[in-house]
């Protein structure tokens, strides 16, 4: 319930900002049933990726078993594609330069998960 | 041989005739003279038959840049294939012969059945109310939300 509630309340922000951005309206019934598809497609999406992963003999998940979940659709695959190429290269950036400055001012548009990257690689800078 | 044995159980499934001779035409991937006699005959649909070709829809992203283009116009002549027009029928599942429900399909049925549900409510909204107090805010991302308040603000 409680992780229910999380992808509800995020669920939620998305639709806001598309509603802005289209101007138009969604019910709460609307947004409820949303988010109710997102949990349970997290589920197929963790039953694949462990299969996926399983398949290459592999006991982690890469984001090559994550672009498999993307096949179905040349424009989907090769967003996903795209990004997990952007997020390889900024992951070797932190490693590599440890400059803060850009990567922090790229962390701002990005994914939650990069941003958390970013603070923790300067928590341990500051340390 | 393996072969000749499953094509035999195909053609067994379309209760064709299975002589030893059509078992030898059936070695090339296409049909046979035969098989194209009966296909033209019976199966292949033609102007005349006043129904439009089937057509599945294709897959479309609305929020990124579409790579498959809708290279033939003449789909609008085709009989596109609805997977919504039935929608109220889909909140139980649906009777199976071999191939049993997914569990990606029984979400679906729950989904559907969830939407009948609400379908009547007004204003407040059942799932919210149940859900709303189990909402941890140290398990969502504030970050975002905050930065588009300071954005709007700020611009």
């Amino acid at each position: 319930q409680r992780l229910k509630a999380a992808v509800h309340y995020t669920v939620g922000c998305l639709v806001q900002d598309v509603a802005e951005d289209k101007e138009m309206q969604f019910s709460k019934q609307t947004i409820a049933a949303i988010s109710e598809i997102t949990f349970r497609q997290c589920e197929n999406f963790a039953k694949d990726l462990e299969m996926f992963a399983r398949h290459a003999k592999r006991s982690t998940v890469t984001t090559e078993d994550v672009k498999l979940l993307a096949r179905r659709s040349n424009s989907l695959l090769k967003y996903i594609t795209q990004k997990s190429e952007e997020l390889a290269s900024s992951n070797m950036e932190q490693k590599e330069k440890k400059k803060k400055k850009s990567s922090a001012a790229k962390g701002g548009r990005t994914s939650g998960e990069q941003e958390a990257a970013v603070t923790e690689s300067e928590d341990s800078n500051m340390a | 041989e393996r072969r000749s044995s499953s094509l035999q159980h195909k053609s067994a499934l379309f209760s064709c005739v299975t002589g030893q001779k059509q078992i030898h035409c059936r070695e090339n991937w296409s049909l046979s003279p035969e098989e194209y006699e009966i296909w033209d005959r019976l199966y292949r649909i033609k102007e005349s038959d006043g129904v439009k070709e089937p057509v599945l829809p294709r897959v479309q992203f609305e929020t990124l840049e579409n790579l498959e283009e809708k290279s033939k116009r003449e789909e609008e002549a085709a009989h596109e294939l609805s997977l919504s027009e039935w929608s109220i029928w889909q909140n139980h599942p649906f009777p199976t012969s071999l191939v049993d429900h997914s569990d990606r399909c029984y979400h679906f049925i729950s989904v559907m059945e969830m939407i009948e549900l609400m379908r009547h409510e007004q204003g407040d909204c059942s799932y919210e109310l149940e859900i709303k107090p189990h909402l941890r805010i140290e398990d969502v991302n504030v970050q975002r939300n905050k930065s588009r308040l300071s954005m709007s603000s700020s611009t």
